[in-house]
């Protein structure tokens, strides 16, 4: 099968899904509750005992990243809101494959307006940056670029290429991102994190156990990066990181096959407050990882910015459209 | 004196020659420790497997050319010796590699325009072998449910070699598809599926889209994997071909693989002829091509 075929059939599926969740998710929007940990259920240990995340989970998701309009009333979405129209977490219904899908307000729910408290300069960039995307590739994200979609936004649900491998061994938990094909591998062993004269688009990540839930405490990022690069997060999607980023993730397995994934996001130059993101990730094991060898085939970059230097050229640009 | 003898050891990460003196050298009157832990035991995870875990690379320039090869200087003048290009002695059974005729002459033609072909220019996914004599650390990690993670710090490269029988690949790929068994102490991978745009170093070494590459992971001693990988491709080469080199253990303090995320080095080579002229630009210096 080639790739064009695969994918071809990818969006086919997709499509479908959406319009199989949106009918689900009209019949059971009362009734949605937010995850709780099971009562009775202890999570699997690995030989070293720690607690056992692995697998293959997916995160798709119709829950929108932000309340669209905070005049939105909360059971608008038949969500997980408290009755006041704050988002406290995402509730949750399956789809027809038996996926977990959360189906709530917005995947930020901190601050409760579901609303992320991005600066006004912040926005200004990206505003620039999305209208010049003909001028100068530094003006695409990161993932248009074939580069990183980030931490922790290579997490943040895609749309597609939503796969994540977890494998754990001695001393540490490795996430493989299907998405620009990235391999984190965090270690648990204590150790400190890297000089800080070590700026990284993703950032350096150190993990360890509070009990069920891995933290991972991630610093040392550069100041090039985005918070979150793939329009389903909608305004603050190519919204810069600096270099004073600090995020704190947590995953917790709450049953056999969910980990509720939680974040919080601090960057005091970008954003007013921290905020925090919560979604589950869902095990998937029959899904498979395929290849995404993004940079190889990169046309977007280079004939956007040759039909930028057409217009400039003062050709007009064709519009099938 | 034991203290005398362990650093002879320690050396020996340069060579697995000398590794091999290292453990038929006089034994020393046994300390606890020495006893505890002879120079070739390997290590095991509690299970019994050995445990090839950790950040490994190889030493010499096989990426500059899996056959042999004289030192010669590097494409750029400017650069001079820095990026003039070692000799080395090739890691090839039989020292060279079986081509048919009209690859032997591609493979040759790939060399002279090198810069213009080689995959590593443009920060491509490197493909198998090649991943593995790339100079980077690549890190092993050997899950808890049996698959193996190689994550290389080239480009991010990375491939998950899934443990059990081999199974079709459902696309090709750079990277191709990794399954792997145990054969006593030996971890054999075995990947096909691949694409035909990778080469196998930087003097033009290639395959076509039947490449079927085995390979073996043999730990000798806690810091030292023999690596071999067995090269099957019948439509560019007469018979199947093996390579043979050493994987060393960084033991840098807090060794750990680090970014090299270098679509971000080559934008400028790949795309600045696009890039919307500000007046601000800085002038790239006229390098001096020499090459071939």
């Amino acid at each position: 099968m080639t790739i064009r075929t695969r994918l071809a059939i990818a969006t086919g599926a997709s499509a479908v899904l959406v319009a199989l969740v949106t009918v689900a998710g009209q019949n059971q929007s009362s009734d949605t509750k937010a995850a709780a940990p099971a009562a009775n259920w202890t999570p699997p240990r690995t030989p070293d005992g720690q607690p056992d995340i692995q697998g293959m989970w997916t995160n798709y998701t119709n829950t929108p990243f932000e309340v669209f309009d905070e005049s939105d009333k909360p059971d608008f979405y038949g969500g997980d809101v408290d009755g006041k129209g704050a988002g406290t977490g995402p509730g949750f219904i399956a789809d027809t494959f038996g996926r977990k899908l959360s189906k709530g307000r917005s995947l930020v729910v901190d601050p409760p307006s579901g609303r992320v408290p991005i600066m006004e300069w912040a926005e200004k960039q990206r505003d620039y940056r999305l209208l010049h995307i003909q001028d100068d590739w530094v003006n695409f994200t990161p993932w248009e670029r074939c580069i990183t979609r980030g931490v922790p936004g290579g997490i943040f649900p895609p749309g597609y290429g939503a796969g994540y491998q977890i494998l754990q061994g001695p001393g540490y938990v490795a996430i493989i991102y299907e998405m620009i094909h990235e391999a984190r591998i965090i270690p648990v062993d204590g150790r400190p994190h890297l000089h800080s004269s070590f700026k990284l688009w993703n950032g350096d990540s150190r993990g360890r156990w509070e009990g069920n839930t891995l933290v991972v405490d991630v610093t040392n990022y550069n100041d090039k990066g985005n918070v979150a690069t793939n329009i389903a997060t909608q305004r603050v999607r190519s919204i810069p990181q600096s270099e004073a980023l600090h995020v704190v993730e947590r995953f917790t397995r709450v049953d056999e096959k969910t980990i509720n994934y939680e974040v919080t996001i601090e960057d005091p130059k970008v954003f007013t407050a921290p905020w925090k993101v919560a979604m589950p990730l869902n095990l998937e094991p029959d899904y498979k990882i395929f290849e995404y060898a993004c940079h190889e085939g990169n046309h977007a970059v280079p004939n956007t910015l040759s039909a930028g230097r057409a217009q400039d050229r003062g050709g007009r640009a064709s519009r099938s459209q | 004196m034991p203290r005398r003898l362990i650093p002879a050891c320690v050396l020996s990460l340069f060579a697995a020659v000398l590794a091999a003196s290292c453990q038929s050298a006089p034994t020393p009157p046994a300390s606890a420790a020495a006893a505890a832990a002879p120079a070739a035991a390997i290590l095991r995870l509690p299970d019994g497997k050995p445990n090839l875990n950790g950040i490994w690379q190889t030493i010499g320039s096989a990426h500059w050319d899996l056959e042999n090869h004289q030192a010669r200087g590097g494409p750029v003048l400017e650069l001079g010796a820095i990026a003039a290009v070692p000799a080395g002695m090739s890691v090839v059974e039989g020292d060279v590699i079986p081509y048919q005729d009209w690859a032997a002459a591609k493979k040759k033609d790939n060399y002279d325009r090198w810069l213009e072909r080689d995959p590593e220019v443009k920060c491509y996914l490197p493909g198998i072998p090649r991943a593995t004599y790339m100079p980077f650390p690549f890190q092993i990690l050997q899950s808890h449910d049996g698959d193996v993670l190689m994550a290389y710090e080239y480009a991010s490269a990375s491939r998950v070699v899934k443990m059990g029988p081999t199974e079709p690949p459902p696309v090709d790929s750079w990277m191709g598809q990794s399954t792997g068994k145990w054969e006593g102490d030996t971890l054999v991978v075995d990947t096909t599926g691949f694409n035909d745009r990778t080469w196998f170093d930087r003097a033009g070494n290639f395959h076509s889209e039947a490449l079927h590459v085995v390979e073996r992971f043999t730990p000798k001693t806690p810091d030292l994997i023999e690596y071999e990988a067995t090269i099957e491709d019948p439509k560019v080469f007469t018979r199947a071909w093996k390579i043979q080199l050493p994987l060393y253990r960084r033991h840098d303090r807090n060794a750990q693989l680090l970014e090299f995320k270098c679509v971000e080095f080559v934008e400028e080579l790949m795309y600045g002829h696009l890039r919307k002229k500000t007046g601000n630009e800085k002038p790239f210096a006229a390098a001096r091509m020499r090459w071939p």
